[in-house]
């Protein structure tokens, strides 16, 4: 999820798409071209269109949720807390929202 | 010519991601609750002018935004106050903070057409990347159509815990009976605009779309068939990382 051990994931094609996923919401279209390619070789068409979507739906509901100050549901808290404090989340300011109710 | 076009991409495009896109841009275009069509495209135009503003890249690369100061490059069309909003939500929004939305209310942008500002500017977004995915260029935005908003305000819209009012799954009746879809949780992202029932509409369908059904999510089996659910929420976690999105 940190970009870092993107091979050691477990995730078929991991490496490939985090490097796109990391290119098209950066500005660089020199390496958005490249991340494109190295997909397009290890996934059929219909993947990789769906890879953009799902970058697509997260680029919206990342912006409702910071925008509107909504907290994590109690559910997926108790869910995620491992995980989300394995990776730190609580260093992105956005975490106040959830802090606030907790 | 389709004013969508998506041949640049040269793959094949789902018919439910067409018709998303083309509900994103119907709803662009038409009066919402608070804004008109023109403000409302007045409002995407300026999201993507976010996109090469001077200001917006030296806040996004300060440790503190509110530490930078100057003036946003800006399509003209809209306030100063506005043009901030649309701007840091766009570039920034890991780092908006309860006490910046406090400042923006106060200022003048009242929590309603704030709300609709949000859904407007987080949407073009979405399908901004999207294009931006495949390499297609940036679709034109619609031309806005006329007609007064509508000034509804769900009367069941309670604060809470968020930074602006919503709509609990249990006090959606009348006309926001059909809100929220059937589903055991509606957790706080489906509430979250629901000061503006059409956001969550659009919100919903294009969800679909692009993630999951909402009574899916929470099934790990769920897919949409392309990639495994594995490789989806690596996506969803890296994109929503570089977002600063602790939700």
């Amino acid at each position: 999820m940190n970009g870092a051990a993107a091979r050691d994931s477990g995730v078929v094609h991991g490496p490939e798409l985090i490097a796109f996923a990391e290119a098209a919401i950066g500005g660089d279209d020199v390496s958005l071209a490249r991340a494109r390619s190295a997909l397009r070789a290890v996934l059929t068409p219909e993947a990789y269109v769906e890879v953009a979507a799902v970058i697509a739906a997260f680029s919206v509901v990342d912006r409702i949720a910071d925008a509107t100050g909504i907290p994590v549901d109690e559910m997926m808290l108790a869910m995620s807390g491992e995980v989300r404090t394995a990776l730190r989340l609580e260093r992105f300011a956005s975490s106040a929202n959830t802090r606030q109710t907790a | 010519m389709d004013v969508l076009d998506y041949s640049p991409a040269d793959v094949p495009i789902r018919d439910d991601l067409r018709a998303a896109h083309r509900l994103i841009w119907e709803y662009l275009a038409r009066p919402g609750n608070w804004w008109t069509g023109a403000e409302r495209v007045a409002i995407a135009a300026e999201a993507r002018r976010a996109m090469s503003c001077p200001l917006c890249q030296a806040r996004k690369e300060s440790l503190s935004p509110g530490a930078v100061g100057g003036t946003h490059a800006t399509t003209g069309a809209l306030s100063a106050n506005v043009v901030d909003v649309i701007h840091r939500i766009r570039t920034d929004p890991g780092r908006l903070s309860r006490a910046w939305f406090e400042r923006v209310v106060a200022d003048g942008l009242d929590e309603t057409r704030y709300v609709e500002l949000v859904a407007v500017v987080s949407q073009v977004t979405g399908v901004d990347f999207f294009c931006r995915s495949l390499g297609i260029p940036l679709f034109p935005l619609p031309d806005p159509l006329p007609g007064p908003p509508t000034r509804h305000r769900p009367a069941s819209a309670k604060a809470g815990t968020a930074w602006v009012p919503m709509i609990a799954p249990e006090d959606a009746s009348g006309p926001e009976a059909d809100l929220y879809p059937p589903a055991p949780v509606i957790p706080n992202i489906v509430r979250a605009l629901s000061l503006v029932p059409d956001a969550v509409r659009l919100l919903v369908r294009s969800s679909d779309a692009h993630y999951l059904p909402i009574a899916e999510i929470p099934n790990p089996a769920a897919r949409r068939g392309a990639l495994d659910r594995m490789q989806t929420e690596l996506v969803a976690a890296r994109v929503s990382a570089l977002n600063q999105c602790f939700y």
